[in-house]
């Protein structure tokens, strides 16, 4: 019964894509319909997966020859888990699609590679063989550029996704490393196999393999050095970057982290290099957040420092913590993603400079998206608080003070920026003069799901603990019941302190944020637009990338007699290396 | 160090695959490159029998041969089709001219 | 007395195939084929394999030369030699080199001994790689349709011509 659930969870939406696209641009209502149904039906399939959750593998048998050893899938809590918020907010991406992408061309196109995404995506954190992890994350990095660049008349659309395309590659390289050296070293590709030989590795190996995948992990969830990409891909549409940079795919990076975490704590430097690379872009990105104009472009730094929390999470140790952040980051930056898209479909403009007062002709809109707000800044009751607190407290056992003093602040300055987004939208008197429209039904069905569940998605905390203890053989994490994390959190002074700064940046964010000019502004914004000197160098491998290919594309002469004599020569080089190896 | 006959079999095969193989980045022509595939062709039906006569299973070695003998069999009629055409819209069968040519 | 046979067979198969390379026009290079047709199916004969052989001599010998004769007559047979495109020496080396490594490598795994099998052409072919037979029909009639979709093709040039 698990292989089938399994099975369907990643051909539902694959299915659908196809079918979508096949239903042809000129019956779009067919077309919304048809990913609707689609994408609610993986949904509940991936809810459904809950109750078969094991870590005993699922083997969906293909004879593939024993090159690639057989198509597992563990459905285990780290997997089913993250399968579950890749089809839930998938569908309620989708089903706000409907109304963000009415009227617009190219619909098949769109509903495709969306959900072509969702079916990869779950297939990624299912699979148990690392070489199609790494095919799925290949798939995932397809898709997201081909939705980055969906308006491809627009030439910084297009820059952005290929931005994007290129530094997530640099890590798909990192990843294919890690995989090799393991096939190299224990002859499998089995993630289990990794997981539990991985003391009998020599040194080296595993050390190339750590670092490896967290240069992959970095690439994929925008972390430090790497973070440059997502908020040149906020030209995507909106309901895109809810699902795709802010709730699942970005997550794929924490997801290798988590699940490696046991083969790799014992690598000299690791968690140390893991916990600096979250602690650094949440910091950068907090304060470059400070900063943006652009609404979707904050939010995207906002989500560059979370990720910075989940990552610093599992460097201090705290797989479950980074797991359950990440549960309430999907909800509430997903909601947060959704309701700026129906305000940036109202409005025309993405510019908050501009905005201003919208509060009053978009009710339900600002009072979600306050919601979302409250959750980011880590406001009681709200699921943002718990699961930030739970990281914080990680931290201070676990990780040096100074780490823990600057994420401290880094929740301050989170508080800070959440706040003034709210100000410069939905308060204060209007800046210019826009036509303002109400959302429509089907926006307002996502948001309202989305909303709640910010409410409500902490509560499963004892549920996730026990689903990720007894279900993960190798992390060792503790039973712990959701009454325990909340008498552990209230009661633990590093809450009130951190409250007690969240309270501080709020209330600075209102008195100076009144205007949108920022004290340090005119210093900070120079740096900040070159992402503190880093967007260099992923300007450099990508200008690289591209001189490298013109190079190669002169070897292409187009005659026959030289395409035989390159054969010939790939054929020599075979047989020299065989002869070699004999 | 003595011969045998299968040795110089293998030898012969090596052979016609250099010969072919020279042809092969030698040739203008189009037509004559579709003649020299069916040299290599023949290289390597000896080649199978040859290897299916060592490891004593002669009788896959000659379905794998008749196999190979109709399949090369199709690609020399498609490509002369297709040399045909070729020659009918663009005028010449010189292959570096047909790779420059446009439209 | 095998030795020689084959290395006569063979090596008159090896200076055949470098005349037909050489050949300026393509009917003498045909008749070239034709002759290495032969020769091979000699060789697979002494090696055992006399189904093979047949079908090699009737398909080479017969049917190739006849597709190549009939594709000359079509597109007329210029008698050009034109230097080729890539320096004699470059492919006589980079082929060289092939060969000698083949030869290297390949030597040695003819001093094992043979394990004995099935050798019976028929059962193999029908049982033991019953799909290779399906293929082969479905080969020779995607093949077939390729080529009468080719011939039948009209050019364009000749198509407007008319209608003007």
């Amino acid at each position: 019964m698990a292989e089938i659930i399994v099975a369907l969870v990643i051909v539902l939406p694959w299915l659908g894509a196809l079918v979508v696209w096949l239903a042809r641009n000129k019956h779009p209502r067919l077309q919304h319909t048809l990913a609707v149904l689609f994408s609610v039906l993986t949904a509940i399939a991936s809810l459904a997966l809950f109750m078969f959750a094991s870590s005993e593998a699922v083997e969906i048998q293909l004879p593939l020859g024993k090159a690639f050893g057989v198509l597992t899938f563990v459905p285990d809590g780290l997997a089913v888990s993250l399968t579950a918020i890749a089809a839930v907010i998938g569908s309620l991406a989708v089903i706000f699609s409907v109304d963000y992408m009415h009227g617009e061309a190219q619909l098949g196109r769109y509903y495709f590679l969306v959900l072509f995404f969702i079916g990869a995506m779950t297939g990624l954190v299912l699979s148990g063989n690392l070489l199609f992890t790494f095919f799925f994350w290949e798939i995932t990095a397809l898709c997201s550029y081909g939705l980055i660049s969906f308006y491809n008349d627009d030439s910084k659309a297009v820059a952005g996704g290929i931005k994007a395309l290129i530094i997530t590659q640099v890590g798909g390289v990192g990843l294919l490393a890690g995989t090799l050296v393991a096939f190299v070293e224990l002859g499998s590709f089995q993630i289990s196999d990794v997981l539990a030989n991985a003391a009998s590795l020599p040194a080296a190996a595993l050390a190339w393999m750590a670092f490896s995948f967290l240069v992959a992990a970095a690439a994929k969830s925008a972390q430090f050095p790497f973070h440059t990409w997502l908020p040149d891909a906020m030209e995507a549409p909106t309901p895109v970057s809810a699902l795709i940079h802010a709730a699942t795919m970005v997550n794929a990076g924490i997801y290798l982290l988590a699940r490696f975490y046991p083969a790799f704590e014992a690598v000299p430097g690791w968690t140390m290099s893991v916990l600096l690379v979250g602690l650094i872009s949440a910091l950068i990105a907090a304060v470059s957040a400070l900063i943006a104009t652009d609404l979707k472009r904050a939010l995207a730094y906002s989500t560059v420092s979370q990720l910075g929390y989940m990552v610093y999470a599992i460097g201090a140790g705290g797989v479950l913590a980074s797991q359950f952040h990440l549960l309430s980051h999907a909800v509430f930056k997903a909601l947060l993603f959704l309701a700026a898209g129906s305000v940036i479909h109202s409005v025309g403009t993405r510019d908050m400079r501009r905005m201003g007062g919208l509060g009053r002709q978009m009710p339900f809109v600002r009072n979600v998206f306050i919601v979302g707000a409250l959750a980011l800044a880590g406001v009681p009751i709200l699921n943002g608080f718990w699961s930030k607190e739970l990281i914080l407290e990680i931290g201070l056992e676990h990780s040096p003070l100074w780490a823990y003093g600057v994420m401290l602040f880094g929740a301050g300055l989170t508080a800070f920026y959440t706040f003034r987004m709210v100000w410069l939208v939905f308060f204060g008197k209007e800046r210019d003069r826009l036509n303002v429209h109400r959302a429509g039904s089907a926006m307002r069905v996502a948001l309202g799901i989305l909303a709640g569940g910010t409410f409500v998605t902490w509560l499963f905390f004892g549920g996730l603990n026990n689903l990720l203890a007894s279900t993960l053989p190798f992390h060792e994490l503790e039973h712990e019941s959701l009454l325990e994390l909340v008498t552990a959190i209230l009661s633990a002074p590093a809450t009130w302190l951190a409250l007690l700064v969240v309270g501080l940046g709020a209330g600075i964010s209102w008195v100076r944020a009144r205007g949108y000019r920022l004290f340090g502004g005119d210093w900070l914004s120079p740096l900040v637009e070159t992402s503190f000197g880093f967007d260099s160098l992923n300007r450099f491998i990508v200008q690289g990338t591209y001189k490298v290919a013109e190079q190669f594309s002169r070897t292409q002469t187009g005659e026959l007699n030289w395409n035989i004599l390159g054969i010939i020569s790939a054929l020599l080089v075979v047989l020299v290396v065989l002869w070699l190896g004999a | 160090m003595t011969l045998t006959p299968l040795d110089i079999v293998l030898f012969g095969i090596i052979a016609l695959l250099g010969v072919g193989f020279y042809g092969l980045l030698i040739t203008r022509n189009l037509i004559k490159i579709v003649m020299v595939l069916q040299i290599l062709i023949k290289a390597v039906l000896l080649a199978l029998v040859l290897a299916g006569k060592l490891s004593g299973n002669l009788g896959l070695g000659q379905s794998t041969a008749a196999t190979v003998i109709v399949a090369d069999t199709i690609v020399a009629v498609v490509g002369l089709a297709l040399a045909v055409q070729v020659r009918r819209r663009l005028g010449t069968l010189d292959v570096p001219k047909i790779s420059s040519m446009r439209g | 007395m095998e030795s020689i046979q084959y290395a006569v067979f063979l090596l008159g198969a090896i200076f055949c195939a470098y005349r037909a390379i050489v050949a300026k026009r393509i009917l003498s290079a045909t008749i070239y084929l034709a002759c290495i047709s032969a020769l091979v199916s000699a060789t697979l004969y002494l090696l055992g394999a006399a189904q093979v052989a047949v079908m090699e001599l009737s398909v080479g010998a017969g049917l190739v030369t006849v597709l190549l004769v009939y594709a000359v007559s079509v597109v007329g047979d210029d008698a050009m030699d034109p230097a080729s495109v890539i320096p004699k020496p470059l492919a006589f080396g980079v082929v060289g080199l092939v060969a000698v490594l083949l030869g290297w490598m390949a030597f040695p795994a003819l001093r094992t001994t043979a394990a004995i099998g099935s050798f019976d052409l028929a059962s193999s072919l029908w049982q033991t790689r019953v799909l290779d037979v399906w293929i082969q029909i479905a080969l020779i009639f995607s093949g077939v349709m390729g080529v009468l979709g080719l011939l039948s093709e009209k050019v364009p040039g000749a198509k407007e011509e008319v209608e003007q």
